[in-house]
């Protein structure tokens, strides 16, 4: 089982409520595509996807004070400050946001689109700590269409390794995703 | 990944449960949508600025602060222009905030006119503006009744202070303010000075 070396989200956040700014960097640098990936989902427009993604790592500094480990993971707590500041970009355009919509699942209910919403949110998440070189290959594989063939011709590495990089990618992405879960 | 990619990729010796586990994982990957492919480099400036204390002596009150007191020094002994770093300059303003951030600045200089050829120089000091992609660029020009009137130059900028030297051969009187904006049709002023 993959087992992660990196400082957790949690010790992170601890780390940026002391005023840490290198701490701050890589959260940002763990979180970015996630929190904008549901920003784009949920206001479905990139200029207030973006400020909606501005303004959750504004609150983030502002607010790391009040994180409580023993209340949930790191990630949980980004999710929910990342919730809040997309629902408040919402209301800023009067849009009914009962809870966050979600296109791609628009005919279910709020508590199916709230787990989908945090799903989406623990894959991306558990993505951005995969090393490059397999993050790459297993986006590619799962969003981009290609095969694994037109992978290799893509990226001008071997079928192989391209092979090798999406199994152990994939194993490292359950390592992670077991570990939010626990 | 189709399924029979996908058992391809795993191989026929995985252990049924590392398979499963494996497999939970393709599952879940197939059901979430993709996250956007790379993050916009004016949402890494603007979080890059989320939390820095702005030092007393910014690079923007360190050019308002030199400009204006060799203003000052150039008043108090009636010469009516000063030098600097060399160059000599007779004004100094500091461009008003349009749509640009709210921490950037622009501090424009207005140095000496070349009487053979009638070119102003001019030294422009910006920071806080976003680094723009390869063929974007922005604009110094002049306006007349809020309407675009003649082009001083264009330019980039950096991290932290830029400073852009130009020329310019028209007429002040003919004008009356200057400014920055994205070299694009109808772009919102980013920094307004009225020439007075």
């Amino acid at each position: 089982m993959y087992t992660a070396t990196a400082e957790s989200d949690s010790r992170l956040i601890e780390r940026v409520a002391a005023g840490d700014r290198d701490a701050f960097t890589e959260l940002y640098r763990r979180f970015a595509r996630p929190v904008l990936s549901m920003a784009l989902r949920h206001l479905g427009d990139k200029g207030r996807a973006e400020d909606a993604a501005q303004e959750t790592f504004a609150a983030v500094w502002r607010s790391a004070r009040s994180y409580r480990s023993d209340r949930g993971t790191g990630s949980a707590w980004l999710y929910a400050v990342a919730r809040h500041a997309i629902i408040d970009r919402a209301r800023q355009r009067r849009d009914h946001v009962a809870e966050l919509p979600d296109e791609a699942a628009s005919d279910r209910g709020p508590d199916e689109r709230a787990e989908d919403s945090w799903l989406a949110w623990r894959v991306h998440s558990a993505l951005e700590e995969l090393p490059e070189r397999e993050r790459v290959v297993v986006e590619l594989a799962y969003w981009s269409g290609l095969s694994q063939a037109e992978i290799a011709s893509y990226l001008d590495v071997p079928l192989g390794t391209v092979k090798t990089r999406t199994r152990t990618g994939l194993a490292r992405l359950a390592g992670l995703l077991e570990e939010v879960e626990a | 990944v189709n399924e029979h990619e996908l058992d391809d990729v795993l191989g026929d010796d995985v252990p049924d449960e590392e398979l499963a586990r494996l497999r939970r994982v393709d599952a879940l990957l197939r059901s979430v949508p993709a996250a956007p492919a790379e993050v916009p480099s004016s949402l890494n400036q603007a979080v890059d600025r989320i939390g820095r204390a702005r030092p007393f002596w910014s690079p923007r009150r360190l050019a308002v602060g030199v400009a204006l007191a060799a203003a000052v020094a150039a008043l108090a002994f009636g010469v009516g222009r000063w030098s600097e770093s060399g160059r000599e300059y007779r004004a100094a303003v500091e461009m008003a905030v349009e749509e640009a951030p709210a921490d950037a600045s622009a501090v424009l200089k207005l140095g000496s006119r070349d009487e053979s050829t009638g070119n102003w120089q001019i030294e422009l000091d910006v920071s806080g503006l976003p680094h723009l992609p390869a063929g974007d660029y922005y604009v110094l020009w002049l306006a007349r009744d809020g309407e675009y009137a003649a082009e001083c130059g264009t330019f980039n900028v950096g991290p932290g202070l830029t400073r852009v030297e130009m020329n310019a051969s028209y007429r002040l009187d003919d004008y009356d303010a200057w400014v920055i904006s994205r070299h694009a049709e109808n772009a919102p002023w980013l920094f307004s000075a009225r020439i007075s």
